[in-house]
C-alpha cells in the first residue's frame, strides 16, 4: 500500500523552506512532488521601482551565499546597457571574489552534506575552513555576506595587498587538499553513504536542463567560465571536473575537485593582478534603450539576468533572474524515485539547493 | 560548419542577428514555440528560460525564449495574443517551472498543460507582476 510522506516546508532534514511530498511504498520512494514559494518576495517586480544604485543593493539580497555573483551578473548586464567597460584590474578582482564565493559555498555545502551523512566531525571541520574563506572575503571587502563589491564599470574596493591574500589562499588550499578533499574522495564513509544514491542519468540531466555541479556530476560538461568566458576567466588555466555516474557521490566529487580548481584560479589571478584602476570613476551614466542579457557560472551553476531599460528612465522596465537552483531542483523528483526514505534529505541536499534564490 | 547552421536550415530562417549581449536572435516568422522547441531539442540545445514582458498600451505581452547551444545563447521572441500561448512543457520539461511562474506573475495561459501553484499559494490572485507598486 502506498502512502504520502510530506517533508517540509520546515523540517530538520531540510536546510531551507520547501516541501517534498513523497509517495512511498514501504521504505521506498516511488514518486515525489516539490512545492516552493514559501518565501516568495517578488524581487523582480520590485526591481522595476529601483534606480541603478538601489537595484544593485536589492539584487545583492537575492541570495545570501552568492550575493557577489548576483551583482556581478547584474553589473555585466548594466555595463552592456551603458557601454562602460571595466578596467582589467577590476575583471581580475571579480574573478578573485567569484572564486572565493565558490569556495565558501562549496565548503558550506560539504559541511551540510557531511552532517547528513552522519559524519559530524567533518561538518565542524568544514565550517572551520569556511571561516577562513570568510576571513579572506572580509579582508578584501570589509564584509562577510553582502560584499558591496560590484558597481557599473568595475568594483568598489581594490585588493591593496594581493601577496597577503595569496598567502591566506595558499594556507587554505594546503589544508583543503590535505584534510577535506581526501575525506570526500576516498573515505569509505562517504563512499558507502553516497555511491549509487540519488542517480540522475545524463539523459534526464539534459532533459531537465540542470546546470553547474549537478549537471557536471551527470556527465554534462558545461561550465560558463569555459564555454562563454566573462570577467578574466579567458586568461585562467583550469580544469572542469566532470563525473559520469550521476549519483550523490559524483556530485560530492565534482565539488571537492572544484575546490582545488578554485584555489588554482585564485593563485593565478592574485599572481597576475594587473596594475591600474579598479573602476571607471564617476562618469555620467547614459542607459540605452534595449535588453541586456548576462550569464555567470555561480557555485550552483548558471545565473542569468535579463535587464531591460528605456533611455532617460530612472528604473529598469524589466529584470528577470534565472537562478541555478530554479533549474536544478525539479530534477530532485527523478533523483529520489526508487531511493530509500532515509536518503531523501541527503539527495535533496546534493543539489545544494538555495531557496533564497528560487523564491526571489 | 557552425553548430547553429543546421538549425537555421531546419527552421528555414534567414535572419539571425546578434544583439549587444551576443545572443543570437532568430526572426522566427510564423514558427510557433512548440516547433522551435522540437527543433532545438533535436539539435541538442538546452532550455534556459522564458522572459515575459508586458508591452505598452494594449499591445499585450511578449515572451522571449532563451536556449543554449554549446555556450551560445539563442533567442526567440513571440507575441502573445489573447493572453494564451502553447506550452512547451511536454517537449522540454525544463520549461515547467518558468511557465507556471509566468502564469502566476502575468496571468498568461500556457495551453495544453495543467497547473499547480508554484510561487503563489492555492487561491491567490494571478498577475503579481501586473500590480502597481508604489514608487
Amino acid at each position: 500500500m502506498s502512502y504520502k510522506l510530506p517533508m517540509g516546508p520546515y523540517h530538520p532534514g531540510l536546510e531551507e523552506p520547501y516541501k517534498l511530498e513523497m509517495i512511498c511504498e514501504g521504505e521506498t520512494i516511488s514518486d515525489a512532488k516539490l512545492h516552493i514559494g514559501f518565501n516568495f518576495r517578488g524581487i523582480e517586480h520590485l526591481a522595476e521601482t529601483r534606480n541603478y544604485v538601489q537595484l544593485i543593493a536589492l539584487m545583492e539580497r537575492v541570495c545570501g551565499i552568492c550575493s557577489f555573483i548576483h551583482t556581478l551578473t547584474l553589473s555585466q548586464a548594466l555595463e552592456k546597457l551603458t557601454g562602460l567597460e571595466p578596467p582589467p584590474r577590476a575583471l581580475y578582482i571579480r574573478v578573485i571574489m567569484a572564486e572565493l564565493e565558490r569556495l565558501h559555498s562549496h565548503v558550506l555545502w560539504a559541511g551540510i552534506a557531511a552532517k547528513l551523512m552522519g559524519f559530524k566531525t567533518m561538518f565542524m571541520a568544514c565550517f572551520a575552513y569556511r571561516e577562513q574563506v570568510m576571513d579572506i572575503l572580509q579582508a578584501i571587502s570589509g564584509n562577510r555576506v553582502n560584499y558591496s563589491m560590484n558597481r557599473i564599470g568595475g568594483v568598489n574596493r581594490d585588493i591593496t595587498d594581493p601577496a597577503a591574500i595569496l598567502e591566506m589562499v595558499k594556507q587554505l588550499e594546503s589544508a583543503i587538499a590535505r584534510e577535506l578533499v581526501p575525506v570526500f574522495t576516498s573515505s569509505s564513509t562517504a563512499r558507502s553513504r553516497c555511491a549509487g544514491v540519488g542517480i540522475l542519468t545524463r539523459e534526464k540531466a539534459v532533459s531537465c536542463g540542470v546546470v553547474g555541479p549537478t549537471a557536471r556530476a551527470s556527465g554534462v560538461a558545461q561550465d560558463l567560465r569555459r564555454a562563454a568566458p566573462y570577467a578574466a576567466y579567458a586568461e585562467m588555466d583550469f580544469e572542469v571536473p566532470v563525473q559520469p555516474d550521476g549519483d550523490v557521490r559524483a556530485r560530492l566529487l565534482v565539488r571537492a575537485l572544484e575546490l582545488l580548481e578554485s584555489c588554482r584560479i585564485l593563485r593565478q589571478a592574485l599572481d597576475k593582478l594587473p596594475a591600474g584602476d579598479f573602476n571607471c570613476g564617476e562618469p555620467k551614466l547614459v542607459f540605452m534603450t534595449g535588453t541586456a542579457i548576462s550569464r555567470v557560472e555561480a557555485p550552483r551553476g548558471e545565473v542569468l539576468y535579463s535587464v531591460s531599460w528605456k533611455q532617460n528612465s530612472r528604473n529598469p522596465s524589466r529584470v528577470h533572474v534565472r537562478t541555478p537552483t530554479y533549474a536544478n531542483m525539479p530534477a530532485v523528483r527523478w533523483m529520489v524515485q526508487g531511493a530509500r526514505v532515509a536518503d531523501a534529505p541527503l539527495i535533496q541536499a546534493s543539489v545544494d539547493p538555495c531557496y533564497s534564490c528560487t523564491d526571489r | 560548419m557552425k553548430a547553429i547552421d543546421p538549425l537555421i536550415e531546419r527552421l528555414e530562417v534567414g535572419d539571425v542577428a546578434a544583439d549587444m549581449s551576443g545572443v543570437k536572435w532568430f526572426a522566427a516568422g510564423d514558427l510557433d514555440p512548440r516547433q522551435l522547441a522540437q527543433s532545438l531539442r533535436q539539435q541538442g540545445a538546452r532550455f534556459v528560460t522564458i522572459t515575459a514582458y508586458e508591452l505598452p498600451g494594449a499591445e499585450g505581452f511578449c515572451l522571449e525564449y532563451l536556449w543554449d547551444l554549446n555556450g551560445q545563447l539563442l533567442g526567440f521572441s513571440c507575441r502573445v495574443a489573447n493572453k494564451t500561448v502553447p506550452s512547451i512543457f511536454d517537449i522540454s520539461e525544463a520549461a515547467d517551472w518558468i511557465e507556471r511562474e509566468i502564469h502566476e506573475e502575468f496571468a498568461i495561459e500556457f495551453t495544453g498543460r495543467k497547473y499547480e501553484p508554484l510561487l503563489l499559494r492555492e487561491g491567490d490572485t494571478l498577475g503579481v507582476n501586473l500590480r502597481e507598486v508604489p514608487k
